[in-house]
């Protein structure tokens, strides 16, 4: 009785077992870690549109700057500090 | 259609063979030479000859990078970030519009501040 069971159990388990838990996982990783064509593209624009703004944020920050020396931009990244050598580092601002 | 930015694409400009080791690390955002040092390591180790297979079969079926996919390596690194981790970058991306509307609003209280300290000046000289 063993003799016929034992076989039977390992081929059930290498065909159908084995592909069964590679596809169910490859399925669950196709459906969560990609993103759909229009979430994709959405993001692709809000991302151009934050950069365009920061970009824009930035000129007018620096025009106020350049009009009122008493107001100082806020520091918010390294790029700020190097295109306006007005501003300096944290350090030196709150000393 | 425009191409798609989540799409594994074979790297031809940083190609050594076929561009899979490159396009890969162009993917993943991995250094390139480790890429490759993990190949060639995996195929000594007993991956031969699957490693091969996998190598060129990927290399037959993958588009190469479309040129002006990326119009620079920051976009490029973004979206590394996103094929790594969409939920994390789009956090990335609202807290970027969060950031600019406190810029903004900085700018907005300077100036509505300034004017009335102006209509108080004015007042006084009255």
């Amino acid at each position: 009785m063993e003799d016929i069971l034992v076989p039977i159990i390992i081929v059930a388990t290498l065909f159908i077992g084995l592909p069964w838990l590679i596809l169910h996982h490859v399925t669950k990783w196709k459906t969560s870690a990609s993103l759909p064509v229009e979430d994709e593209r959405l993001l692709d624009d809000l991302y151009e549109f934050a950069r365009r703004l920061e970009d824009r944020m930035h000129t007018v920050e620096r025009i106020i700057a350049a009009d009122n020396p008493e107001w100082r931009p806020a520091i918010r990244n390294d790029r700020d500090i190097e295109s306006d050598p007005r501003i300096g580092t944290p350090y030196e601002r709150s000393k | 259609m425009e191409p798609r930015r989540t799409k594994y694409y074979l790297d031809k400009q940083n190609a050594k063979w076929m561009g899979v080791c490159s396009g890969l690390a162009d993917y993943t955002g991995i250094d390139v030479m480790w890429v490759r040092l993990g190949t060639v390591l995996l195929t000594l180790m007993g991956g031969f000859p699957w490693t091969l297979i996998a190598y060129v079969a990927a290399g037959m079926m993958a588009k190469p990078k479309p040129t002006d996919l990326y119009v620079d390596a920051e976009e490029s690194r973004f979206w590394q970030g996103v094929r790594a981790n969409p939920a994390r970058s789009t956090r990335d991306v609202r807290a970027s519009f969060r950031d600019l509307d406190r810029r903004l609003a900085d700018v907005e209280l300077f100036y509505t501040s300034r004017n009335t300290s102006l209509a108080d000046e004015i007042e006084s000289l009255r």
